[in-house]
């Protein structure tokens, strides 16, 4: 997933020439930024396989509209978070997103003391905690930017808004989410 | 600031330490579904293509409509040959225009007063019988409207779908919206002047619609009535009439609209 201009160029000009093993590299490089995006909109890991797998056979299909040498990641998860979004709408609801530490998570790093990581982690549960309370509009901005580390450009894609509008809406994220930890006394 | 900065960092700490359910590999399922599409890639989308490229090589060839048709695909448009075309996916029941994937139903006026543009109506046909919006209204395209008339005396339904005419239109001029067009065999395509809009008139059938926009929409999976169609740039909106019609019928809805 990391940025690959001219491997990407070569796969999908090879793509659009019609060799399958192409897309199917594609397939593989983009997959696990798909799926996690399609799981943050949909809220569900059934459905952002589904919607992941439908996206990338109309990708497929749509390949002829890819304009050669620009970026295709904006392109495919424009086609990715469109999918997720129609199956919000037809379910007619969105499941919340529960998003957990991994069950390896250790917090001792870059702590220095067996008592710092503990309190280290204790904040880091309780910040995902704080995130996880936000509105659904907040989550979604926040979890696109940070945690699928998209950016500007591809959050306003997947999240179907204009760019000025992903700023504003993370700006007033982040404050929300700042007086939560302030609250809570984290950090 | 130096607060919200931290926090942002700690946000992106967390992001690499989540739990993410795992990312099934998508690969086989896709290639499969892809594989039994290939069969279609048979002589027929062969003599389509060659076809399409014919056609865009005579319009490319004549100076006044490839230039006509440069300043038309700056503008709004995306002309491409593709190597087969689309076969439309069977429709689901419901509404005509849901069925068509149109966006959300609405009504005339709430679409007016939703719009940040002047939404245009046909006076010839009336009152349409379902309307659409597609958002978002704030995107640089301004979303998009979609006006169903039912089929009727004179106004043949097109194919199953039961839709006589679609009128579509958007804010046109921006560069995140374009719509692509295939050509098929015996589809031309000829510039025309409505009320002094102009536009073209692309008559012939087979051909397909695919209208990529800013949410990553792909319309030609929920295809239209790929049936004659006429394109016109009224004052900054693309107004797209398509259906059974003649170029004439277009030509006269595309003059009353108002």
């Amino acid at each position: 997933m990391e940025g690959r201009p001219t491997d990407d160029a070569e796969l999908f000009a090879r793509a659009q020439r019609g060799e399958t093993a192409a897309y199917e590299e594609i397939v593989q490089r983009y997959q696990q930024l798909a799926f996690r995006t399609a799981y943050v909109i949909t809220g569900s890991a059934a459905d952002a396989e589904d919607a992941t797998q439908e996206a990338f056979v109309k990708a497929y299909r749509a390949l002829a509209s890819f304009r050669p040498g620009a970026e295709p990641r904006p392109w495919l998860l424009r086609i990715v978070a469109n999918e997720a979004h129609n199956r919000v709408r037809s379910s007619g609801r969105r499941q919340q997103v529960e998003l957990r530490l991994a069950g390896s998570y250790r917090p001792g790093g870059a702590a220095p003391s067996p008592e710092a990581a503990a309190v280290a982690a204790e904040d880091t549960k309780r910040l995902l905690e704080l995130v996880n309370e936000l509105s659904e509009e907040d989550r979604l901005v926040i979890g696109s930017r940070y945690f699928l580390e998209l950016s500007g450009e591809e959050t306003a894609d997947a999240l179907g808004i204009p760019e000025g509008t992903v700023k504003s809406r993370l700006s007033r994220a982040l404050g929300r989410l700042r007086a939560r930890v302030e609250g809570a006394s984290i950090g | 600031m130096a607060e919200l900065i931290e926090l942002e960092q700690r946000l992106s700490r967390l992001g690499g330490e989540l739990e993410w359910p795992a990312t099934p590999n998508l690969a086989p399922a896709v290639r499969l579904r892809i594989a039994t599409r290939r069969p279609r890639l048979d002589r027929r989308w062969v003599m389509a293509a060659a076809a399409a490229i014919l056609v865009l090589a005579a319009i490319a060839a004549y100076p006044p409509s490839r230039d006509a048709i440069a300043s038309w695909i700056n503008l709004h448009t995306f002309i491409r040959t593709v190597p087969h075309l689309a076969t439309p996916t069977p429709l689901p029941p419901g509404p005509l225009g849901q069925r068509l994937g149109l966006g959300q139903q609405s009504t005339l006026p709430q679409a007016r007063a939703a719009l940040r543009w002047p939404l245009l109506v046909p006076a010839s046909l009336g009152e349409a019988d379902e309307v659409y919006v597609q958002p978002p209204l704030d995107s640089p395209s301004g979303g998009e409207v979609t006006l169903v008339y039912a089929g009727r005396p004179g106004l043949p339904a097109a194919g199953e779908t039961g839709v006589g005419v679609l009128i579509t239109e958007a804010r046109g001029a921006i560069n995140s919206q374009y719509f692509g067009k295939m050509l098929g065999p015996d589809t031309t395509i000829e510039p025309v002047t409505v009320a002094g809009s102009s536009g073209y008139w692309v008559a012939g059938a087979p051909h397909v619609f695919v209208f990529v926009d800013s949410s990553g929409q792909i319309r030609y999976e929920t295809l239209r009535l790929a049936t004659n169609t006429l394109l016109i740039d009224v004052g900054g909106t693309v107004v797209r009439i398509e259906g059974n019609l003649t170029k004439a019928q277009a030509l006269q809805i595309a003059a009353s609209l108002a």
